[in-house]
């Protein structure tokens, strides 16, 4: 175990292992917050444990019947609309002896059964067949018991569904705070609404799960690491710029950034790369949504693109198009990472597929973008092994002070700052109750 | 039945070829294989069948995309690929599934290891191709990779041409 250098006479630990100093202006975070099995299992347990968690949007699930499987925070989960239409969320393991109770990613079902021992539950969770059922005593009360575990809430904002697997938190509308207004602003594109496709992009990255939220809430490497897509569009007539994007920290680890001039976005703002007709397609749905939502509400839906970072696992990029985003963590070095398009309800086909081409040329694994920003996460989890209990301990920490200063003196963060990077940090170091920064 | 026949090992030498400028970076030799217009997918792991302009992909790109995805990876700064992966392409099964006037369809199996920092991912999937037959050769008309892998390896992304 090594300790903390003091760098500062007046720096102050959120955390051991989290650093502000409001004289020097710095702020650090000490890289075993990205290494350290015993802070990954914290993170585990007091954070996927204890506050709403991402799950999915209920148009994945859009009839009686239907089900994904998911793991969320490491436990398997069954995701299903019971035969009543209402929205369920099990433990996807037998209450008898723990089986795996549905194997399938997805599918339609009244009916779950385990295959070990044939138990048969129903989509609304009853326990409907246990075969041999005259060696129980009192059947009836034995079936109450051995229903279907229900994970202990479940609550849902513009159809994203959230869940909790502590029965005591504060209604999910408290836990979204500001982040509620900016997933309305972003559900209301569409007249008849919006809805996840098909197409899930499933990958995993040799990283932190909190190098996928820092790289989401940093315009400061937007430039850099993505010169080839900023050249990209620019060949295409089109000039990114960093000028009037800002950060804004939500509260409770949300974040935001609202990125003027960065991007076209589809239905909304023209870009070249878009063609002529989309532009007609834009003038059009511009006067839709005028109508629709008043001028001052459609303009903020639709004039600059956002990403916004609901803590803990779920980014919402509403840029070029929509990606719904939600982080799984698997072990310290280890991320899971889920990705759908979310689209316009009934949209012409050439919108829906001018906005996949174009989405995909962007995010995900295949894109012109998101490699590189894996390649960051990546490079930054190997790059840290370095300074790991290095001879001076002062070495092992990561900078985040960029735009302190204006922070300081109450002016509004920049994208290209790294205040919203620094307001999670800070909710983070509330939660997790570190020792010493070691290894 | 088209203008002439192909025949499954002239599908074959196309594709072998193919990968092997894949697999030498060439990437501009490979770029010419594509005819204009012509489109390159890959699809997701859930991959249902349907066409990829509704629904969500890997990649989905038309003969723009795919000249600018080619820029991109011979720039220093697609830095997904710079140092570049060394890649070593399988392709079997070949089967010429049907041929129209002027192009075929086609059916292979690939298996490819990536390189890159000590590491290695595998990629196993099918190529479902649609190909323009002239009297000069093949050409893509629509370059479809299906990964059959249920999710990607952990640090599998899709940087280069899969």
């Amino acid at each position: 175990m090594t300790h903390l250098t003091e760098t500062s006479s007046t720096g102050t630990s959120l955390n051991p292992l989290v650093r502000e100093d409001w004289d020097a202006l710095t702020f650090r975070v000490h890289r075993s917050a990205y290494r350290s099995p015993a802070v990954f299992q914290q993170e585990i347990s007091r954070i996927w444990g204890h506050t709403w968690l991402y799950l999915g949007h209920e148009t994945e699930i859009p009839n009686p019947g239907d089900f994904k499987t998911r793991t969320l925070g490491g436990r398997p989960l069954i995701f299903c609309r019971d035969s009543d239409g209402e929205i369920r969320v099990f433990f996807n393991s037998c209450t008898h002896r723990g089986t795996i109770l549905c194997r399938f990613k997805e599918g339609n079902t009244k009916h779950f059964q385990c295959f070990y021992h044939a138990w048969v539950f129903s989509n609304n969770g009853d326990l409907a067949a246990l075969p041999g059922d005259e060696a129980y005593t009192d059947v009836p009360e034995f079936r109450e018991s051995m229903r279907l575990r229900s994970v202990p809430r479940v609550q849902s904002h513009e159809g994203f569904v959230f869940i909790s697997f502590d029965p005591d938190v504060p209604d999910l509308m408290t836990h979204l705070g500001r982040a509620a207004h900016y997933m309305s602003l972003t559900a209301s594109i569409g007249p008849k609404g919006m809805h996840t496709v098909p197409g899930v992009q499933l990958y995993s990255i040799k990283g932190n799960w909190k190098l996928g939220v820092e790289n989401a809430m940093d315009g400061y490497h937007f430039a850099p690491t993505h010169n080839t897509f900023v050249g990209y569009l620019r060949e295409t007539g089109f000039a990114v710029t960093d000028d009037d994007q800002y950060a804004y920290d939500l509260g409770g680890g949300h974040g935001l950034l609202i990125l003027t001039g960065h991007n076209g976005r589809i239905g909304m703002v023209w870009e070249p790369r878009f063609g002529e007709k989309e532009k007609e397609r834009i003038a059009a749905k511009r006067r839709e949504m005028a109508e629709r939502l008043g001028p001052e509400r459609a303009a903020e839906v639709a004039d600059a693109s956002r990403i916004l970072y609901v803590f803990p696992n779920l980014l919402l990029f509403d840029l070029e198009a929509l990606t719904i985003r939600q982080l799984e963590p698997v072990a310290p070095d280890r991320t899971d990472v889920r990705a759908w398009q979310f689209v316009e309800r009934d949209e012409p086909a050439e919108a829906r597929e001018l906005r996949i081409k174009t989405m995909v040329s962007f995010v995900g694994p295949g894109g012109l973008a998101t490699p590189d920003d894996i390649e960051a996460y990546e490079a930054v989890q190997r790059g840290i092994e370095a300074t790991a209990d290095a001879a001076d301990p002062g070495i092992d920490w990561s900078d985040m002070s960029r735009g302190m200063a204006d922070e300081k003196a109450g002016r509004q963060g920049r994208s290209i700052d790294e205040g919203a990077m620094r307001s999670f940090w800070r909710h983070w170091a509330s939660l997790i109750d570190a020792e010493e920064p070691g290894r | 039945m088209g203008r002439r026949t192909v025949t499954r090992a002239e599908v074959e030498d196309f594709l072998y070829q193919e990968a092997r400028l894949l697999d030498e970076w060439r990437l501009d030799d490979w770029q010419a294989l594509f005819e204009d217009g012509a489109r390159m997918e890959v699809t997701t792991t859930d991959w249902g069948g349907w066409e990829l302009s509704s629904a969500g992909a890997f990649m989905a790109d038309d003969h723009d995309l795919i000249k600018a995805r080619v820029k991109r990876l011979k720039s220093r700064k697609a830095h997904a690929e710079y140092p570049r992966s060394r890649t070593h392409r399988l392709i079997s099964n070949v089967i010429v599934l049907e041929q129209g006037d002027d192009t075929v369809s086609i059916a292979a199996n690939f298996v490819i290891h990536r390189f890159r920092d000590e590491q290695t991912y595998t990629y196993v999937g099918r190529y479902a191709h649609v190909l323009v037959v002239d009297d000069e050769g093949l050409r893509f008309r629509l370059r479809r990779s299906i990964p059959v892998n249920e999710v990607m390896d952990p640090g599998a992304r899709l940087s280069f041409i899969l």
